[in-house]
């Protein structure tokens, strides 16, 4: 029971991570229709600005901050210079996808040709463990999951009640009819861009937070297992990418603890592939 | 062409005369190659469509016409995005008043609504702002006949009565000219006649192009 | 020159060689097929596996410092061959993703997630394949009578790979430049429409995959023979992205781009950071930055690639008497029903588009349908063409129902359709688009691509002497040679239309196909059309031309609402009253 709680802990911390990362990936799909392939490369680099800012002598908490202005700024430079042209082109949805590939090249070595091959970490403290039942998270850890509640309240409150959040709901929808709303749909996909791309740098850093250590490639292997989140709970679905979150991340966590570790992923692995082959709308996406 | 207040403008003609395109163009949605568009004193040709819709144009496209996961009275206070917030509550009562029908399914996500009820929507949707112009492009289209003759009947006429210049294009000719004040026959994408219904009814060309009589070819 | 000069090139050509191999596998797949196999360097990767294992001895012989399956130590070219069968068969559970109509983008994801994840397995599973350290210490080819070291043994593997590489050029020329590979490229430019002309979109993609995957795997093997070790640091995702480059930047859908791209981007680049100093990891790090960089410059600037896709140009013409595809009509009172609907509905959600129609068509006929928007025709048509599914309701032909038969089988059985909105294949010549729609032809399968010119020749000769006729009487022989895309509407329309018949229709539906054509033309169009009604074909026609219905449409069906409305000869239904108000009414 305890291995169970423990896990299960673990998993409500990947879940955190993953939740903040998901549901950035899939507002940026949801309003522009492009699966965005570098998000994984822009997340690193969002945790880099933040050890940057930690190295200078302040605390890993402000570099979280400066990580989500640094993934505002790439992400909408991402959309505005690259992935608009492009689709304004007429683009097939695959070219795109291989131009974000591209990007993820040049953003993760070019990253990698700044800072060098070696990993780096944050220097933070973890704060006292909490121990409860079998249970046992540290005090960051637990951070870490209240930021990502609230981040997703934030979220929720911004889609169900704000104005832009509205417009936002509505170009995702049907862009043409969002515009007869009198709707600045450009404006709306920029904001979009920059908000996500918040997310995309938080999520960097919480992610880098709790790995440990991280390296220039280190989101290689997560960017699968945000896919899966994504499409689990349907692409473009805020709360999808919400709920896909906790299920892949309570899954791989959980399963982790009962078959070897080194194969949690391979559970993200397998429900994104399934879901690929029977319903690629997602679990709240609507029926094709 | 031009379309006055309080009056109802309709366009009609056999398929394939452009009668959409000519709505789409003067909404925005797709670029002129010439001519110009004015509202009232301002011209507003080649506006974008955002900004079309912000200086008074309400239009309601024939297909992709509410915005489909989202719920009726969201789809409301979408069309009331231009309004200050404190205005919206009001404006959707009054637009239910128009579309009681609307009340009871204020929850219910707009895909799952029938044809009719979705008109009615897409309609309520541009009642939202109160424009001076309503573009409507066949409202009609996929309705039952008593749904159709109602829409037609009650509510375009109405918002004519209400002041605004309504321009309707449609398919359902005897029924669009029981309400219109004047209409334009198109044909290949010209103008072919137009005149007050009671002037295209006399005239024996009118039933010849829509059936059998050569339309003008570009 | 020094041996250590001698060694790098040859080091240098068989790189060539096994990239050259691998890009045109690449190649075929994705610049020709349109399959976006992100999931690519698997193949490769099972290659050299296959190879290495085959070709290892029992893991007692080394010293069992590694632990992995099979051992048997074949002797070559047993392990070659097994790697290019085991790269085709890897290839077979992808078709899933490929096959279904999943968005291109969401299956070309799910195939890169399979790379990343294939490659985690491999690495943390040891027994399999010896995880992260991957398998060492592989026998070079024929080691035992040969010493491997020695210059002469290195180049005579290079001349074997270069020849495997030449040989690998001319297999997959073959398969592109036949009536198969152009069904391939067809398919890659408009699936839908492919589908409607009877191609198997499954089998070709699974076709493509099987045969990128053998000599994907063929690579592997030659790559593994000649470093003798084989680890999953090897075959990341990243070496996929890299032969990608390779592909796009030489020039997908032109076999020479590939050679090119291989040469250029793999091999290119690791020599040209040779040449660069600095500090070694810098070094690595700039090389993806430039190979990404590429990628996206080239698919804004050059899409095409610096080798385009080559034009295919028609074959000069030699005259052959024409054969009668078509039993030509025999004079009764009242000919066959050859199709038939009943009692068809179809519900688009909660809206009713089709409701309860029954229609008969007659062998030689030239059946027009008309009706006011939204009366449901084109709904009609697609449920008699099988690209839409009846929600209710019986379709028969020639006898037969076919009502839960898919549309390619259909048009295989000369049921066939046009569309509405254009639907040419636009990066195939105009020649090409009609003798894409011929339905049988020798070389229109991989049996007959791989048997060669010889085998196929005949029915391409004859399918393109019909196609010229069919070009003179349309007006478009000049055209011939140009894009499909480069073509005004009117004339796409007539593309589409001489296409359909290239099909050998019994019956033929056509949707619209007068739609922005000039009257003078239109008319030409069907005094054709009834002419091959003469010769015993069937049309149905969509048309709002109601002109060309009163000259050649007898009879002429009426549909409002869903539902047919009446049938008759245009100046029979004139006089109906219900009719006109069913025009001016809706």
């Amino acid at each position: 029971m305890s291995l169970f709680l423990a896990s299960f802990g673990f998993g409500l911390v990947t879940a955190a991570v993953l939740a903040i990362a998901a549901v950035g990936f899939t507002m940026q799909f949801a309003v522009t229709d492009v699966l965005n392939l570098a998000y994984g490369a822009v997340m690193i680099a969002g945790a880099y600005v933040a050890y940057e800012v930690n190295q200078a002598g302040a605390s890993v908490w402000l570099g979280l901050l400066a990580a989500a202005a640094a993934g505002a700024v790439a992400s909408v430079a991402l959309n505005q210079g690259i992935y608009t042209p492009f689709r304004r082109r007429g683009s097939a949805p695959i070219t795109l996808v291989i131009v974000s590939l591209g990007m993820t090249l040049i953003i993760e070595f070019g990253l990698q040709a700044i800072v060098g091959g070696t990993n780096v970490s944050y220097t933070m403290s973890q704060g006292p463990t909490v121990k409860a039942d079998g249970l046992e998270l540290t005090a960051v850890q637990f951070v870490i999951i209240g930021l990502s509640v609230v981040l997703c309240a934030a979220v929720h409150v911004l889609l169900r009640y704000t104005k832009l959040g509205k417009a936002m709901r509505a170009t995702a929808a049907n862009r043409n009819l969002a515009r007869n709303c009198g709707i600045r749909t450009d404006r709306v996909v920029t904001a979009t861009w920059a908000l996500s791309g918040a997310l995309c740098g938080i999520a960097g850093t919480v992610f880098a937070i709790n790995d440990g250590s991280f390296g220039a490639t280190s989101a290689d292997l997560f960017l699968v297992v945000i896919l899966a989140a994504v499409f689990l709970g349907g692409p473009g679905q805020a709360y999808g990418a919400m709920a896909g979150a906790v299920i892949i991340g309570l899954a791989t966590e959980i399963s982790a603890a009962y078959i070897t570790p080194s194969y949690k992923d391979v559970v993200a692995f397998v429900v994104l592939l399934a879901m690929l082959a029977v319903r690629p709308a997602g679990l709240l996406g609507a029926r094709a | 062409m031009r379309a006055r207040p309080g009056e109802v403008a309709s366009i009609v003609g056999p398929n394939g005369s452009g009668k959409s395109t000519l709505l789409k163009a003067l909404t925005g949605l797709i670029q002129m190659s010439s001519g110009k568009v004015r509202l009232g004193e301002r011209d507003i040709t080649g506006l974008p469509s955002e900004e079309v819709a912000r200086a008074g144009i309400g239009y309601v496209p024939q297909v992709d016409d509410v915005f489909v996961p989202l719920t009726v009275r969201e789809n409301l206070e979408m069309g009331g995005y231009l309004l200050p917030g404190r205005q919206v509550g009001d404006r959707v009562d009054r637009v239910l008043t128009v579309f009681p029908r609307l009340r009871q399914m204020l929850t219910r996500r707009a895909g799952r609504l029938s044809g009719g009820e979705r008109k009615m929507l897409a309609m309520g949707r541009v009642l939202m702002l109160g424009p001076a112009v309503f573009m409507l492009d066949e409202p009609t289209a996929n309705l039952a006949p008593r749904i159709a003759s109602e829409l037609l009947t009650e509510h375009v006429r109405a918002l004519a009565a209400d002041g605004a210049a309504v321009l309707i294009v449609e398919q359902r000719t005897r029924a669009v000219l029981a309400i219109s004040d004047h209409t334009y026959v198109l044909g290949g994408g010209q103008v072919l006649m137009q005149g007050t219904p009671a002037e295209l009814a006399a005239d024996p060309a009118f039933t010849e192009s829509f059936l059998g009589g050569r339309s003008v070819a570009g | 020159m020094s041996s250590a000069q001698v060694f790098y090139i040859i080091n240098l050509l068989i790189y060539a060689g096994v990239d050259i191999i691998a890009c045109l596998g690449l190649s075929q797949q994705f610049g020709v097929a349109g399959v976006t196999n992100f999931g690519f360097i698997i193949f490769q990767a099972a290659g050299a596996y296959t190879a290495a294992i085959l070709s290892l001895p029992r893991q007692s012989a080394n010293g069992g410092f590694q632990s992995y399956i099979g051992g048997w130590n074949l002797p070559f070219p047993v392990p070659w061959i097994g790697a290019a069968i085991a790269g085709g068969l890897v290839a077979l559970p992808f078709t899933f993703l490929v096959g279904r109509r999943l968005r291109g983008d969401f299956a070309a994801v799910g195939l890169l997630i399979t790379a990343v994840m294939a490659n985690l397995l491999v690495t943390n599973y040891r027994p399999f394949l010896n995880g992260a350290a991957g398998l060492s210490l592989v026998p070079a080819p024929l080691q035992g009578e040969y010493n491997p070291q020695s210059q002469g043994y290195q180049w005579d593997y290079t001349v074997v790979t270069l020849v495997l590489a030449a040989a690998a050029f001319l297999l997959v020329r073959r398969v592109t430049e036949s009536p198969y590979g152009r069904s391939l490229r067809a398919m890659r430019d408009n699936d839908l429409v492919a589908d409607s002309l009877g191609k198997n979109l499954l089998s070709m993609r699974a076709a493509v995959l099987v045969l990128g995957g053998a000599l994907a795997g063929l690579s592997g093997a030659i790559l593994v023979g000649f470093i003798n070790l084989w680890a999953p640091s090897a075959w990341g995702y990243a070496e996929t992205i890299v032969l990608f480059a390779a592909v796009i930047i030489g020039g997908a859908g032109n076999h020479r781009g590939a050679v090119l791209g291989a040469i250029l981007v793999p091999v290119g680049f690791e020599e040209a950071t040779r040449y660069i100093h600095g500090p070694p990891g810098l070094v690595d790090d700039l090389q993806w930055v430039a190979i990404g960089l590429l990628i996206v410059v080239f698919l804004w600037l050059r899409p095409q690639g610096v080798l385009p896709e080559r034009r295919r140009l028609a074959a000069p013409r030699i005259d052959i008497t024409e054969r009668s595809v078509v039993a030509p009509l025999v004079p009764t009172a009242q000919a066959e029903v050859v199709l038939r609907a009943a009692g068809v509905s179809r519900d688009f959600g909660s809206v009713r588009a089709v409701e309860d129609v029954s229609i008969e068509v007659r062998r030689g006929t030239l059946t027009g349908l008309i009706g006011p928007n939204g009366a449901g025709k084109s709904t009609l048509l697609a449920m008699l063409a099988g690209t839409l599914p009846v929600t209710s309701g019986q379709i028969g032909y020639l006898g037969g129902d076919v009502t839960g038969l898919p549309a390619f089988r259909r048009a295989r059985l000369g049921l066939v359709r046009t569309f509405q909105l254009a639907s040419e294949f636009k990066r195939l010549t105009v020649m090409e688009n009609l003798l894409s729609a011929v339905p049988r032809n020798r070389g229109d399968s991989l049996r007959g691509a791989l048997l060669g010119r010889r085998y196929w020749r005949g029915d391409e000769t004859a399918a393109a002497e019909r196609a010229w006729k069919l070009l003179e009487q349309f007006g478009l022989a000049a055209y011939a040679d140009t894009y499909a895309g480069d073509l005004s509407g009117g004339q796409r329309r007539l593309v589409e239309i001489m296409r359909a018949l290239m099909a050998e229709p019994r019956v033929l539906l056509l949707d619209e196909p007068l739609a922005g054509v000039h009257p003078h033309l239109a008319h030409q169009i069907g005094e054709r059309l009834l002419g091959l009604c003469a010769e015993g074909m069937t049309i149905l026609m969509v048309e709002h031309e109601l002109a060309i219905m009163d000259e050649f449409c007898d009879p002429v069906i009426v549909m409002a609402e869903g539902r047919v409305l009446a049938e008759g000869t245009m100046a029979e239904l004139r006089a109906r009253a219900e009719v006109v108000e069913a025009y001016l009414v809706g």
